[in-house]
């Protein structure tokens, strides 16, 4: 089994504002997202708040940086067998919904 | 690990419309806590809400008591955004000083105490004066049934664009100090609620109508705004003081509307007229809520339009064949309809009902008495019934000519379907019934 971090990349920010109603959807659709893979979905993750403190060099700047076209909303870790099973997995997480959003799947080393 | 694998986490599961709903709840508390003035802070704070309580429950799984966690959540929302404010206003302040002013206001002068319910206080508040019936209607689409811009634009048949307006228009008249409304300062208590209690009816009677009468192919979101206009209209039944007879009556037709709903159509997107559909289909139960309704209805002297159309449907509802109709009496109801509320659409139906009594010619006549306004000669529910009514008598070259005008401006392809239908009959020169 290997493990693999979904990151969900996202404009810096987004235009799509979901209305209540599309909110329920999108939790049915995380619900039954989790329920259908279970067995992969090892941290099913959080999302990320807006803004970031970048050290680099010794010195602390604010980020992400103002040329970043996506920023990373959110992360999931995944476990599967291989990564074609992986991209099963992301093809219908409900982050697909979102309009212009990326799901970047990275296999983890496994150190 | 997931939490929903973690033992001991109740899963709980939403009821639909659930973050609809609670945003209507949420505005609504929100308000009596902070006032209309703040509108735009409590949206926003609402919307953050529910949108953290989007991620927080995906993730994490939905609290014991939802509805709780979204209310201190929102009211934390908001009162960060007038700290900010004021911040930015006039400089840091001490912590302090800020939560003292952040402490409920006290009460507005109108209203606020003579409603204890939040959403119904807001539906009131909703019914602003100063706004005309689409602006009230929209305005409660967005802060007591949650709906968001486009989807008030799409269930409305109006732009997005419109919707903004409206909107705009119908917050700024809600952040308008209340103290500065002369019209409720002078107006004696009892009469300003009577007075917009009337308004209030309409709104709910619109939007029912709006769910019910725009016969569109997408079912589903017609329904839901029949349900939104029974939800509010039960608001009002709730409170001695907006239960009165009237109120009894619009929830009355409203339910025996709706009883009917499922009947209306084929099941293959066609549409089913009143006498061809099966009346053993209609909910009992729910026809039986509307009699109820009437008999509380029947309370008072007055005698409202509501009260004549729920009238006219029970009449409909208590038939047990569509032959064994009391006509009679429809048509008397419609006759006092149109005293209260004048409308040539009472006119029609009247005639329709007529027809069915004294046979299509009285219907005829009483149509060629009317003198409808020019708007009406080119309705297409006008030109169907003289299509229909002519095409009975077995005039049928009139009849025809008639139904082709009703099928060009048909709205939808369900009602078009019918009318060709009966074009067809009259090529074939059938007159006969159904």
């Amino acid at each position: 089994m290997t493990k693999y971090l979904f990151l969900y990349r996202n404009p810096p920010s987004p235009d799509f504002q979901p209305s209540p109603e599309q909110m329920q959807q999108m939790f049915a659709q995380w619900t039954a997202w989790k329920e259908k893979f279970k067995a992969q979905v090892v941290d099913v993750g959080d999302g990320l708040k807006h803004g970031a403190k970048l050290l680099k060099d010794g010195k602390v700047t604010d980020g992400p940086l103002p040329e970043a076209k996506e920023i990373i909303g959110g992360y999931s870790v995944i476990q599967t067998e291989t990564i074609e099973q992986a991209i099963e997995v992301a093809r219908e997480c409900p982050i697909v919904y979102m309009p212009d959003s990326v799901i970047e799947i990275r296999e983890m080393m496994g150190f | 690990m997931p939490e929903s694998n973690a033992p001991g986490v109740a899963q709980h599961v939403l009821v639909d419309h659930f973050f609809r709903h609670e945003y209507g709840r949420l505005v609504a508390t929100l308000v009596r806590l902070f006032r209309t003035s703040q509108i735009d802070i409590i949206e926003d704070a609402v919307q953050t809400a529910l949108a953290k309580a989007l991620s927080a429950w995906a993730r994490g799984g939905v609290p014991e008591n939802p509805s709780a966690w979204l209310t201190s959540v929102a009211k934390n929302n908001v009162l960060d955004s007038i700290r900010r404010h004021r911040t930015a206003d006039k400089g840091a302040e001490s912590e302090l000083s800020v939560r003292a002013q952040d402490a409920p206001e006290p009460t507005d002068p109108v209203l606020w105490g003579e409603i204890a319910d939040d959403q119904l206080r807001m539906l009131f508040v909703c019914c602003e004066e100063g706004l005309n019936e689409q602006g009230r209607l929209v305005l409660a689409l967005k802060l007591l049934c949650g709906f968001a811009t486009h989807e008030i634009a799409a269930r409305l048949f109006i732009s997005e664009d419109n919707v903004h307006k409206l909107l705009s228009r119908g917050r700024s008249h809600l952040k308008q100090a209340w103290s500065a409304r002369e019209e409720w300062a002078n107006t004696p208590k009892p009469e300003r609620l009577s007075s917009r209690l009337q308004s209030v009816q309409s709104v709910i009677y619109l939007l029912f109508n709006e769910g019910y009468s725009s016969l569109v192919h997408d079912a589903p979101i017609r329904r839901e705004l029949c349900d939104e206009a029974i939800r509010l209209g039960q608001l009002l039944l709730q409170h001695p003081a907006t239960s009165t007879p009237e109120s009894w009556a619009l929830m009355a037709l409203m339910e025996m509307h709706v009883a009917r709903f499922a009947s209306r159509h084929d099941g293959q997107g066609g549409l089913l007229m009143l006498e061809e559909q099966d009346r053993l289909a209609w909910d009992k139960a729910g026809i039986h809520r509307g009699l109820e309704c009437l008999l509380h209805a029947a309370q008072g002297e007055n005698f409202s339009r509501y009260h004549a159309e729920a009238a006219v449907l029970a009449e409909h509802c208590i038939a047990p064949t569509f032959q064994q109709t009391r006509w009679d009496e429809i048509v008397s109801l419609y006759e006092m309809l149109e005293a209260r509320q004048p409308s040539p659409i009472h006119t029609l139906n009247r005639a329709i009902a007529l027809a069915e009594w004294k046979g299509p010619q009285a219907g005829l006549d009483l149509l060629r008495q009317a003198k409808p306004p020019s708007w009406l000669s080119g309705y297409y529910l006008w030109d169907a019934t003289h299509g229909e009514l002519l095409r009975r008598q077995g005039a049928f070259e009139e009849a025809q000519r008639y139904w082709l005008r009703a099928i060009e401006s048909a709205p939808t392809k369900a009602e078009r379907a019918v009318f060709e239908k009966k074009l067809a009959r009259c090529a074939d020169g059938d007159a006969s019934r159904g």
